[in-house]
């Protein structure tokens, strides 16, 4: 270490031009989010899952039949990539309490809530962004496989699936942060996610088989994460409020159970 | 300034800390001493609202360290070298801390300068050796040119070089009227650095003074006499306080009288006195008198 002639002598009690803002903050975790390998790797394998089962769906598409929405190429990878999404939104946080960073986070920022937020706005952006992008490759990608292309001009069929299939990844993304904040270790946020996203649908479905008695878990099912999104992205869909609030549900109330866990709990 | 003021915090039936009131002064260091799971890193993440105490409050000057609105600029915090992201290079974390406050990238380098990471800066933090991680820890603690400084052992790891590094930076911090809480282990290291002393044992406060009235109070003061007369002098200063002892002919080591007394004594009866000196406890002997009792997990006596 340097002499210690080098540290500035500006012993003045005056106020530091420094302040915590929201502002400061989203950037403090845009450089977090985007200086670990961990969100690259998730990030890359979505995208590249995405385009991969995007191309494949689309050379097979000319056996569906005249009726196959185009869009439908682009979307159905959500179904597996949305796996991927809700552990990078898990492990965003988890990652901070397993290697001890929470600490030096909340140091910096003792307003618990805005550390939420902060990490919630980040990591929302960036999944967007990056679904956005994966989309758009996706539908360049496609486009010489299809026998009938995206009808852009009806935007059920394309534009509005496609933003839902935007708002599905980032709400995946945010339904792991969530239950990361509350459940604090990777592996059962990780879990907890991949059971909610992927493993509840299934169940549910087996259900559809046990007859009319069992017919309301069916139609709960409906508003699982998954099936909410199912509904949203489904080309032409209709009455897409409900499949909207649960979705919104799923994503905010982890959220704000994770903020009143990190409030109440020590570091 | 720190101020605990009733501080407790309980876990489950465990009480780590029990009623802990002290003020850490500025332009002084505080060295906070105590045995493992004597509450010390309970009540600096206190301190720094990691923890939220069971009862009582801490403030740091004169304010909740959660109502601060700028952090990192009134307080610097080590508390452990590991609490960082272990993905991430030295110099993305301290990016991404300096960025919390708007703090300047010319900041970052000049921390970096300044503990002597530039080698390293750009390696990740999982692969750092204790000293780099400690170097880290308290780069991440200078960001802010912080008015106090909170450090859990901070010279845990460091080289003879970085030791030193340390003590003469928490120094010139206090010198410039910085509040400095350091605990540490070591207890020559602490009696070298630290002014004032506040000794936790069992989560309650054992002693909060001066580092020199502390050593007075709990050592006794040591004379070495050599003397050609040496048992015809112990004969004279013998009391009932007074211990003498004589390893060599002609030497007396003397424990309960001042120089003075023996000096004089010596001088009334014509005695020659060929050494005569006083050997006052080490900061060591003294903290280990005061927590004799409240180690929580003693070592065994060898026999």
């Amino acid at each position: 270490m340097t002499a210690l002639a080098t540290e500035p002598a500006t012993r003045t009690r005056t106020v530091s031009p420094y302040r915590l803002t929201f502002g400061h903050l989203l950037r403090s975790e845009w450089i977090k989010i985007t200086s670990v390998r961990s969100t690259w790797w998730s990030l890359g394998i979505t995208a590249a899952l995405s385009i991969a089962i995007s191309m494949m769906i689309a050379g097979a598409s000319s056996g569906f039949g005249p009726g196959f929405p185009a869009v439908s190429a682009i979307l159905m990878p959500t179904q597996f990539t949305m796996l991927v999404a809700g552990i990078l939104g898990a492990i965003v946080i988890t990652g901070e309490y397993s290697t001890g960073m929470i600490r030096s986070t909340l140091t910096a920022e003792p307003r618990r809530g805005a550390v939420v937020a902060a990490k919630a706005v980040v990591v929302a952006a960036l999944m967007a962004v990056v679904t956005a992008v994966t989309y758009a490759i996706a539908i360049v990608a496609t486009s010489p496989l299809l026998s009938e292309g995206i009808d852009w001009s009806e935007p059920s069929l394309s534009i509005v699936p496609l933003a839902f299939g935007v708002l599905s990844m980032v709400a995946f993304t945010l339904i792991g942060l969530g239950f990361g904040f509350i459940v604090r270790n990777g592996a059962g946020a990780i879990a907890t996610t991949v059971g909610v996203l992927f493993v509840l649908p299934i169940v549910v479905s087996m259900f559809a088989m046990a007859g009319e008695s069992w017919r309301w878990i069916v139609d709960l099912g409906q508003y699982l994460p998954m099936n909410a999104a199912s509904t949203l992205t489904a080309p032409g869909g209709e009455d897409l409020v409900p499949a909207l609030l649960a979705l919104a549900g799923w994503t905010l109330i982890p959220l704000l159970i994770g903020w009143g866990v990190l409030r109440t709990r020590d570091a | 300034m720190i101020v605990a003021e009733q501080l407790t915090k309980r876990f489950g039936d465990k009480t780590a800390v029990d009623g802990v009131s002290f003020t850490v002064q500025p332009g002084k260091v505080t060295g906070f001493l105590g045995p493992n799971g004597a509450g010390k890193s309970t009540t600096m993440r206190m301190i720094v609202g990691l923890d939220r105490p069971t009862s009582g409050r801490t403030t740091v000057g004169g304010q909740d360290y959660r109502a601060l609105r700028a952090p990192l600029t009134e307080v610097g915090v080590l508390l452990d070298a590991k609490a960082v992201h272990t993905g991430r290079t030295a110099r993305n974390h301290l990016r991404a801390m300096a960025a919390t406050h708007g703090i300047p990238l010319s900041r970052v380098d000049e921390v970096i300068r300044i503990t002597g990471l530039d080698s390293v800066a750009n390696k990740r933090a999982g692969k750092f050796s204790l000293g780099m991680g400690q170097r880290l820890g308290i780069a991440s603690a200078l960001l802010g040119d912080p008015h106090t400084l909170i450090l859990d052992e901070p010279v845990n790891g460091l080289d003879p070089e970085g030791v030193r590094w340390v003590r003469e930076f928490v120094r010139h911090a206090a010198d410039e009227g910085r509040t400095v809480l350091l605990s540490s282990h070591l207890m020559s290291e602490m009696a070298q650095t630290a002014d004032h002393i506040v000794v936790l044992g069992r989560g309650r406060v054992l002693a909060d003074a001066p580092l020199d009235s502390l050593v007075r109070a709990w050592t006794t003061m040591t004379m070495r006499v050599r003397s050609p007369r040496a048992a015809e002098l112990a004969g004279l200063v013998t009391g009932p306080d007074v211990r003498i002892t004589s390893t060599a002919p002609g030497l007396l080591d003397i424990a309960g009288l001042t120089a003075e007394f023996v000096g004089d004594t010596a001088a009334a009866h014509g005695i020659p006195i060929h050494e005569l000196t006083t050997t006052t406890g080490s900061l060591e002997q003294a903290y280990l008198a005061l927590t004799e009792s409240s180690v929580e997990y003693k070592t065994k006596e060898i026999s």
